[in-house]
């Protein structure tokens, strides 16, 4: 399955943000995350994420993928550095600005992250319910985001009967529902099969096709030598390579 | 207008989900905040019906002056004058000997013949002395006793300013020990059901992640919980008046004659409809209250 994700009425205000490629979506100035003292997640990392980018974070288990995403999603605070994102300082964000920040950002798990008490279709509208979107307007979203994503027959089950992949692709509905500027993915690939891995990396990929800025974290290398999108290595919390996609400007 | 309607219906319905997905925590909560309410109730029942006692007493007592013995008329009108002078007198009447026979006589029926064997009138005249609303305490019932009592021509005075004064000070116990109770009920009711309500917060700590990640707000991740522990106190308000109904229903036949000891001629009564809301509000702000120290605990966890 290789749909490709169009924004359900989403046109008209999604264009103007991610008119420029070139402007940056996350900035890391020398970003150090320390959750022991004496050691380190992340040390003196500085990278730049630009609007409409596909980015691989890969590296070893423990390298400090999953912190940095936390960190640009606000999850975390940098012991030292500094962050930009989408223009917000989130080292020094208030709690109360943090939301305001999140519903500019999806967020895709390796585990999914669906709850198992409400439907497909509820479980994608929690993203819209968050933004008092009238439910007539919701239930018409909802659908044509799960026809995006090729579940809309599914959206009265609960998602405990649906498969990893399809899991993953209610997922990725909830993530993109509300139009984000930054679709962030820890290993959304991790408990999937080699042929459902695929097909939620081409539904993922897809949406950088429409300006948003995808960040995964992956350590998977089939996945980078298929994919060939611009690649930064961790190791021990460094950055020990930053790789641009093959045949794009430096 | 239409978000705003999103929000609230959203809010309802996850209310009621949260209810439905942790009865065992509804149902420990709502009987916690039950059993509090039903002995402060309780004393709230009493303390009223005291009080209803006390305002009976205050059309009854009065102070009574007993006239010396062949007082001339002159004199007993101008004691009268004297009498209707002090201040908190709001009526006063003079009960003359012939007066006060007739009135024994109707009193004692047959007992009467007792007194007629007597041959003379042994009953003094005597000046009933009624006072204003606002004077109706031991302190100015005895004020006025003394004063009276120190006019020329009144030979004894009696007043219920002692009976009064204790009475008094037995709402005030039973008042207090209302309040003393009430506070410890609902501390250790809060405590337990800010605990309760926090279980349920557990429970569902996977919704509360999600809902985070898409950008929730704290308010609007802890406004379901808030009306979940209202919903919660407001039904143990209900089922608390319903139990106190039920008790003073069915237990009042059997104290009837003690009660009537302590309230004389006050018929016992329950709570009207706006005492009643105080015990369902007072219910349904337990309820609130335990929530809002669980979400703010899980907030600061």
């Amino acid at each position: 399955m290789t749909a490709r994700v169009r924004w359900p009425g989403a046109a008209p205000r999604a264009e103007p943000k991610r008119a420029s490629a070139g402007d940056a979506a996350a900035q890391l100035f020398h970003v150090s995350k320390s959750y022991v003292a004496g050691t380190y997640a992340l040390r003196d990392v500085s990278l730049e994420f630009r609007r409409g980018e596909f980015v691989f974070l890969t590296g070893a288990s423990g390298a400090g993928k999953t912190s940095l995403l936390r960190l640009v999603f606000a999850a975390e605070r940098p012991s030292e550095g500094q962050i930009v994102v989408l223009g917000r300082n989130a080292s020094r964000l208030s709690p109360r600005s943090v939301p305001e920040l999140r519903r500019r950002i999806g967020v895709v798990f390796q585990d999914f992250k669906l709850l198992a008490r409400r439907t497909v279709e509820e479980n994608v509208a929690l993203a819209l319910d968050v933004v008092a979107t009238p439910r007539r307007v919701a239930r018409t979203r909802v659908f044509e985001m799960l026809k995006q994503v090729g579940l809309q027959h599914r959206r009265y089950q609960s998602p405990l009967s649906l498969s990893g992949g399809e899991q993953q692709r209610v997922a990725i509905a909830r993530a993109l529902i509300n139009e984000p500027e930054i679709l962030l993915a820890d290993e959304p690939t991790g408990n999937l099969d080699p042929d459902l891995t695929i097909e939620i990396m081409d539904l993922i990929a897809d949406t950088a096709t429409r300006g948003t800025t995808v960040i995964v974290a992956t350590h998977d290398q089939t996945i980078l030598g298929r994919y060939r999108k611009r690649t930064v290595r961790l190791e021990n919390g460094r950055v020990i390579e930053d790789r641009a996609a093959p045949g794009s400007a430096p | 207008m239409s978000g705003l309607f999103a929000r609230a219906r959203y809010f309802a319905r996850t209310s009621l989900r949260g209810i439905a997905a942790t009865p065992g925590t509804a149902i420990v909560a709502t009987a916690t905040i039950t059993v509090a309410l039903v002995p402060v109730g309780a004393f709230g029942l009493i303390v009223l019906n005291m009080q209803a006692l006390l305002a009976r007493f205050g059309d009854a007592v009065q102070v009574t002056a007993f006239l010396a013995d062949g007082l001339p008329e002159a004199d007993r009108a101008k004691l009268l004058r004297q009498v209707r002078a002090i201040d908190g007198v709001a009526h006063a009447e003079l009960i003359s000997e012939a007066q006060a026979l007739e009135r024994f006589r109707g009193g004692v029926g047959q007992g009467f013949a007792l007194v007629e064997g007597l041959g003379t009138n042994p009953l003094p005249a005597s000046i009933e002395i009624a006072l204003a609303g606002r004077y109706r305490t031991p302190a100015d019932l005895s004020r006025v006793a003394a004063t009276t009592a120190g006019l020329p021509g009144v030979a004894d005075i009696t007043s219920g300013a002692d009976w009064v004064a204790g009475y008094v000070r037995a709402l005030a116990l039973v008042r207090g020990l209302a309040f003393g109770l009430g506070v410890i009920f609902v501390l250790a009711t809060t405590l337990i059901v800010s605990n309760t309500i926090r279980l349920a917060v557990l429970s569902r700590r996977d919704e509360l992640e999600i809902l985070s990640l898409v950008g929730a707000s704290r308010s609007f991740v802890n406004t379901p919980f808030m009306i979940e522990g209202l919903l919660q106190g407001a039904a143990a308000g209900a089922l608390a008046w319903a139990l106190l109904y039920a008790l003073f229903r069915a237990g009042l036949p059997g104290v009837e004659a003690g009660l009537a000891l302590v309230l004389g001629g006050v018929e016992p009564r329950f709570f009207d409809l706006g005492e009643s809301a105080w015990l369902w509000g007072g219910g349904a702000g337990l309820g609130l209250l335990g929530s809002a120290i669980a979400v703010a605990a899980e907030a600061r966890h």
